[in-house]
C-alpha cells in the first residue's frame, strides 16, 4: 500500500461521518438513475426499483467493504468500542465505581511498591559509571572491619587498577552561624574523594592534591543543602569563612544537590553539611585504630576480581607491617552497591513486591468475576449482536475494549493513589533504604503502571470475553437468566477459591512477620527507661584543650541538668544504647597474645542509674575514678561469660585485664585495668536479632572525649524536659549545641526499622486481599442465590425450613473455601524458604500462623456468604415464584 | 429471484481487474458518475457475451464504489460534484495525470500476465 493511500486512510478516520454520508448519497443517486433507466426500458416503477436493487447487489456488504478499505478499520472500531465501553460504564455507575476502585487499589499499591523496588534495586546508583565504584574492607575471621591509617596509606600506593582511592570518616562539628551554635554532620575525606564518585563542584573547586597533607590550610567544601539551609544560598559563599569548633575554615566549594550529601547512617532527612580534608597525623598512622572507610573508583574495564587481586598484592607487600595477631586478616573489594543493598533489604523488597502482585491478582480475579456476572446479564445483548452478523472476533474485541477502558481508568486512579501513598510513606521509610535511592513517580514508574493496567485489562477481560462470545445465540435468547444455577457458576467459584488461596498465603505471611516483630519488640535491650532522653553534646578542643577541662565540663553539665526539677539523674557517656559503639581488643596480662574483641564504651558514674542497668556484682564508677587514679573497668554479664570461655576467668571481679587507655592529647596506650564490677547486659548494636555482645565500660573521666552523649532520666514528659536541658547546657557553655535529641523509646523504634515496615506492609496487603476475597465470595453467593430464587421458592413452598436452605447454600460455599484453604496452605508451605530468612525466632512453619490464617479466612468467607444467603431464605416463596 | 441464484454460476472478476476496467473506462469516456461507469462496464461485458456466446463475469454495480474510493485515495482519479440526469447531486470521477500513467502500467502488466497465462495454457493443451 502506498504512503499516499495510508495517509488517506488515516485522514479518513477523522472524516468518517462525512464519508459515510457521501457514500449513502451516491448509493441513492445510483439507484435513482438505475430505476430511471429501467422505466425507460419499459418496466413499471415497482419492477424498476427491484431491478435496480438487484443489479446493485448487497448495499450493506458493499458499504462494509467500502469502510474496511476506506480507513484503518481496527482503529475506527476501537474508537467505537471505547465510546461504547464508556457509555456502558455510565449506565452502571455503581459497577463502574467498584471496578475502578478495586483496580485502582491493586494498580496503585503495585506502582508505589515498584517505585521503591526500582529506586533501590533496579536503577543504577546516581553517579557516573557507578559500576566502577567499590568499597574496600579489611576482612577478619568473623566479619569485616574498617582499615587503619597506616594500611590505607600503604595499600593505596602500589594500586594500579584504581583511578582514585580515597578514605572517609564521619565527623561532627559545631559551627557558629548567626550567633547560634549548630551541630553539623560532615566527613573528613581524602583530597581525591570526589573523583571516586565522579561528582564535580557546583561552585568553586574540590580539594587540591596537597590539601589533605598535614599542615595544609584549613579549607572546607559544603553541601548544597548546607549552603541553602545554613547560609541562605549566599552567592558570595566562596568568600566566606566558617568556624568549626572554633577553628576558621575557608569555604572553597559547594557540591551540587544529590545523593552524595545524604547521610548514610541516620534517618533520611539528615544530610552531610561539609567535607574537610583528611590529613592523617603521625599519631594516627602509629595508633593502628581501624577507623577509615576506603572507597575507590576502578579504571575502565577493570573487573572486581582484578581489583581484588591488585588489593591482595598490595596487602602482601606490607605483610611485615601487620601485627602478628592480625595475620589471619585480609582485604576485600566489594561493589559499592552491594554494600548499600544487603540481602535482607533485597529479600524484603522482593517479598513486598510479590505480595502486592498477589493483591493485584485477587483484584483482577474479582473484577473478572464481576464482569462474568455482568456478562451473564448481558448475554441477550451479545447474542443479538452475534445474530445481527457481528463475528466472534469482533465481539471479543468489543468486550476486551470494554475491559481496557476499565483497566486504563483504574490505572489512572491507581497512579493518583500511588502518588498519595508515596507522599505519605516516603518520609517514613526506614534508614535501611540506601541513601542513593530517590523514590519518585518518574517515567519508569509510569511506564510500569501503564503496563500493569494493560496486563490487568487483558487478564480481566479475556476470560469473560471468551466465555460470552462463545455462547450460542439461540440458547441465550431462549433461556435468558432462567435455570437453577448459572452456567458461569463453576468458573466463578474456582476464581473465588483461588482468591481464598492467595489470601491465605498473605495472611499466613503477615501473621509470621507480626509474630516475628513481636519477638523483636520483646528483646531485652537492658535499658529500662520509659522516659529517658538522649542527645549529642560536642565540645571543641579550642575551649577545652585539656582532659581536666573536658571532665570539668561534664561535671558542670551533670550538676546543672540534675538541678532541673523533675530530672532524676543525668549522665555523660560515649554512646547511647542501640546506636553502636567502638570495638577494642581485650587481653589479660597472664595469657599473652590471645585477644578478645569487646565493645568499648565510656560512661560516667550516673550512666547505669540513668539508663536503668543494675550493677549485679562489685561497685560502679565514682567521681574518684578519673585521670590520674588507678584504671578501672566495669564489664557486662556477656563479657563475664566470654572471659570465662576465652581465658578461663571464673570470678572476674578484682581481676586485671589489658585495655587501651585512650589519651585526650596523647596517644593511646594499653594499660592494665581492674575489673571492679559486673552490670546487666545492655544492647549496644541496633540489630536486635544479633547476639548480645560483651562490653567493657571505662570511666569517661579516665578517657575523656569531645563528642559525648547526654542521657537524662526524668519523671516528667520527655518533650517537656528538653527546653530546660537546652537552657542548662547554654548556662554551662553557650557555644555548644544540643543535637540528635531522641528518647530511648525512639532509639528502640529506629532499631526496628527495616523489620517493622515489611510486617505492616504485608499485613495491610493481607487484610486487603482477605477483604477482596470476601467481596468475591459475597458476589458469587448473592449472584447464585438470585439465580436460584425459583428453586429456593419451590423448596420453601414445599416445606423446607429456612435453616435447611441456608445450610444448602453455605455447604456449597464451604466447599469453595475449603478448596482455597488447602491450596493456600500448600502455597504458604511452599514459600517457607522465602519467608524464613525474614523471620526472627519464629519458624516459617509456625502452626499458629497457619491455623490463624485458616480460621480468619474461613470466618471472613462464611460471613461473606451468609449475608446474601440469609436474605434469600427470608424471601416469601410466592414472591420468589412470581418474579419469574 | 432466479436471477440472483443464476449469478452465482458466473465467476467473479479476478482481483484488481475492476480497478483496471474503471481506469480504462474513464480514459475512454472522460468524467462520469458512478452509475455511468458501472453501466458502461456492464454494457461492454454484455457485448462480449453476445459475441462469444458464453458466460461472462459477474459484476454487482455497487462493487465499483469501493474501487472508486481506492483509486481516489491513490490519487489516480479525482472527483467533482455535479448534477445527474435525475437532477440529483452526484460525484463525477475523472482520470488524473497520475491515473493515466498508472493505466499504462496496469495495461502493460495485464497484457504481460495474460500472455504468460495463455502461453502456459497452450503448452498444456
Amino acid at each position: 500500500m502506498t504512503i499516499r493511500r495510508q495517509l488517506a486512510r488515516i485522514f479518513a478516520l477523522v472524516r468518517a461521518i462525512r464519508l459515510e454520508r457521501e457514500l449513502g448519497d451516491e448509493v441513492c443517486a445510483h439507484l435513482e438513475l438505475a430505476e430511471h433507466d429501467a422505466i425507460a426500458r419499459g418496466l413499471d416503477p415497482a419492477e424498476a426499483r427491484r431491478d435496480a436493487l438487484r443489479r446493485f447487489g448487497g448495499i450493506e456488504q458493499m458499504k462494509e467493504a467500502h469502510r474496511d478499505d476506506r480507513s484503518v478499520r481496527w482503529i475506527e472500531n476501537l474508537i467505537k468500542d471505547v465510546r461504547y465501553g464508556l457509555a456502558s460504564l455510565r449506565r452502571e455507575p455503581v459497577f463502574a465505581i467498584v471496578a475502578i476502585a478495586v483496580l485502582a487499589l491493586g494498580i496503585g499499591a503495585n506502582t508505589a511498591v515498584f517505585s521503591i523496588v526500582d529506586a533501590v534495586l533496579l536503577k543504577p546508583l546516581p553517579f557516573p559509571n557507578p559500576e566502577r565504584i567499590v568499597r574496600m574492607w579489611e576482612s577478619t575471621p568473623t566479619g569485616v572491619n574498617s582499615t587503619t591509617a597506616l594500611n590505607f596509606v600503604e595499600l593505596r600506593r602500589p594500586l594500579h587498577t584504581f583511578d582514585a582511592f580515597s578514605a572517609e570518616v564521619d565527623v561532627n562539628a559545631t559551627a557558629e552561624i548567626g550567633g547560634e551554635p549548630v551541630r553539623l554532620q560532615g566527613r573528613r575525606v581524602s583530597a581525591n574523594h570526589f573523583d571516586v564518585f565522579g561528582v564535580a563542584p557546583m561552585l568553586g573547586r574540590t580539594f587540591a592534591r596537597e590539601e589533605d597533607q598535614p599542615g595544609a590550610a584549613n579549607v572546607l567544601i559544603i553541601s548544597h543543602a548546607a549552603w541553602q539551609q545554613r547560609f541562605g544560598g549566599d552567592p558570595r559563599i566562596l568568600e566566606r569563612d566558617v568556624r568549626l569548633d572554633g577553628v576558621p575554615f575557608r569555604i572553597i566549594g559547594v557540591m551540587p544537590p544529590g545523593a552524595l550529601d545524604r547521610d548514610r547512617r541516620r534517618p533520611r532527612m539528615a544530610f552531610v553539611s561539609f567535607w574537610k580534608p583528611l590529613a592523617l597525623t603521625t599519631e594516627q598512622l602509629e595508633a593502628g585504630s581501624h577507623f577509615l572507610n576506603p572507597v575507590g573508583r576502578l579504571k575502565p574495564g577493570v573487573s572486581i576480581d582484578a581489583a581484588q587481586l591488585d588489593m591482595l598484592a598490595a596487602r602482601a607487600a606490607i605483610a611485615d607491617l601487620i601485627p602478628q595477631w592480625k595475620k589471619d586478616w585480609s582485604v576485600k573489594v566489594e561493589p559499592f552497591d552491594a554494600v548499600l543493598i544487603d540481602g535482607t533489604l533485597r529479600r524484603s523488597l522482593y517479598v513486598a513486591l510479590g505480595a502486592v502482585v498477589l493483591v493485584l491478582l485477587i483484584a483482577c480475579a474479582n473484577l473478572a468475576n464481576l464482569l462474568l456476572a455482568r456478562g451473564a446479564a448481558r448475554q441477550k445483548e451479545i447474542a443479538l449482536r452475534s445474530a445481527l452478523g457481528a463475528s466472534r472476533g469482533r465481539l471479543i474485541a468489543q468486550l476486551l475494549t470494554e475491559s481496557l477502558v476499565l483497566g486504563l481508568l483504574g490505572g489512572l486512579a491507581g497512579v493518583a493513589l500511588a502518588a498519595a501513598l508515596m507522599r505519605a510513606a516516603v518520609p517514613l521509610l526506614p534508614v535501611a533504604i540506601p541513601f542513593t535511592a530517590t523514590i519518585a513517580l518518574d517515567v519508569r514508574v509510569l511506564v510500569f503502571a501503564t503496563m500493569v493496567a494493560l496486563v490487568v485489562s487483558a487478564l480481566v477481560g479475556l476470560l469473560p470475553a471468551l466465555r460470552l462470545s462463545s455462547a450460542s445465540a439461540a440458547e441465550a435468547l431462549n433461556h435468558g437468566s432462567r435455570g437453577s444455577s448459572g452456567r458461569h457458576d463453576g468458573i466463578r467459584r474456582s476464581i473465588v477459591g483461588a482468591e481464598v488461596a492467595v489470601s491465605i498465603v498473605l495472611i499466613c505471611g503477615s501473621v509470621l512477620l507480626f509474630k516475628s516483630l513481636m519477638r523483636l519488640q520483646q528483646v531485652d535491650t537492658g535499658v529500662r527507661a520509659p522516659n529517658v532522653v538522649t542527645a549529642s553534646v560536642d565540645i571543641g578542643r579550642d575551649k577545652y584543650p585539656t582532659a581536666d577541662d573536658a571532665i570539668a565540663f561534664y561535671a558542670r553539665l551533670i550538676e546543672r541538668v540534675e538541678a532541673i526539677p523533675g530530672v532524676e539523674s543525668a549522665s555523660v557517656a560515649g554512646d547511647v544504647p542501640l546506636e553502636g559503639t567502638g570495638g577494642e581488643n581485650l587481653r589479660t596480662p597472664a595469657t599473652g597474645d590471645t585477644r578478645l574483641l569487646v565493645r568499648f564504651k565510656r560512661a560516667d558514674p550516673g550512666y547505669f542509674r540513668t539508663i536503668g542497668l543494675e550493677i549485679v556484682k562489685g561497685r560502679g564508677f565514682t567521681r574518684a575514678d578519673r585521670v590520674g587514679s588507678a584504671y578501672v573497668t566495669l564489664i557486662n554479664e556477656a563479657l563475664a561469660k566470654d572471659l570465662n570461655a576465652t581465658f578461663g576467668m571464673t570470678d572476674p571481679v578484682g581481676q586485671v585485664v589489658d585495655l587501651p587507655a585512650i589519651g585526650f592529647n596523647s596517644s593511646t596506650v594499653r594499660r592494665p585495668m581492674q575489673i571492679i564490677g559486673i552490670v546487666k547486659n545492655e544492647r549496644v548494636q541496633s540489630d536486635l536479632r544479633a547476639d548480645v555482645l560483651g562490653i567493657a565500660y571505662v570511666p569517661i573521666a579516665q578517657a575523656p572525649m569531645l563528642w559525648t552523649k547526654l542521657a537524662v532520666r526524668t519523671q516528667l514528659d520527655t518533650d517537656a524536659i528538653v527546653p530546660s536541658v537546652r537552657a542548662a547546657l547554654r548556662e554551662v557553655d553557650d557555644r555548644v549545641a544540643l543535637a540528635d535529641v531522641r528518647t530511648v523509646e525512639q532509639l528502640r523504634e529506629l532499631s526496628l526499622s527495616g523489620m517493622k515496615e515489611p510486617a505492616w506492609l504485608i499485613g495491610i496487603f493481607a487484610a486487603l486481599s482477605a477483604l477482596l476475597a470476601a467481596l468475591g465470595l459475597y458476589g458469587v453467593v448473592s449472584h447464585s442465590v438470585s439465580q436460584q430464587q425459583r428453586e429456593i421458592g419451590i423448596r420453601m413452598a414445599l416445606g423446607a425450613r429456612s435453616g435447611e436452605v441456608l445450610s444448602m447454600i453455605v455447604r456449597k460455599v464451604l466447599t469453595t473455601i475449603a478448596a482455597g484453604l488447602v491450596i493456600g496452605l500448600g502455597g504458604a508451605f511452599a514459600l517457607t524458604r522465602v519467608t524464613q530468612s525474614l523471620l526472627f525466632e519464629v519458624s516459617a512453619l509456625d502452626p499458629f500462623a497457619f491455623a490463624a490464617a485458616a480460621i480468619v479466612m474461613s470466618v471472613v468467607g462464611v460471613t461473606a456468604a451468609i449475608i446474601p444467603a440469609t436474605r434469600a431464605t427470608r424471601v416469601d416463596p410466592t414472591t420468589a415464584l412470581r418474579s419469574e | 429471484m432466479s436471477n440472483i441464484d443464476m449469478s452465482k454460476a458466473k465467476p467473479d472478476l479476478p482481483y484488481g481487474t475492476l480497478d483496471l476496467l474503471v481506469l480504462k473506462t474513464l480514459d475512454t469516456m472522460g468524467a462520469l458518475h458512478g452509475y455511468s461507469i458501472a453501466r458502461r462496464i456492464e454494457q461492454m461485458a454484455e457485448r462480449s457475451e453476445e459475441r462469444r456466446n458464453s458466460g461472462t463475469l459477474r459484476l454487482s454495480q455497487g462493487s465499483i464504489y469501493p474501487a472508486l474510493m481506492r483509486l481516489e485515495q491513490q490519487g489516480w482519479i479525482s472527483t467533482k460534484w455535479g448534477v445527474s440526469e435525475t437532477n440529483r447531486k452526484v460525484k463525477f470521477y475523472s482520470l488524473t495525470r497520475a491515473g493515466a500513467k498508472q493505466l499504462h502500467v496496469e495495461v502493460a502488466n495485464w497484457e504481460q500476465a495474460a500472455a504468460l497465462v495463455a502461453r502456459i495454457l497452450d503448452a498444456k493443451a
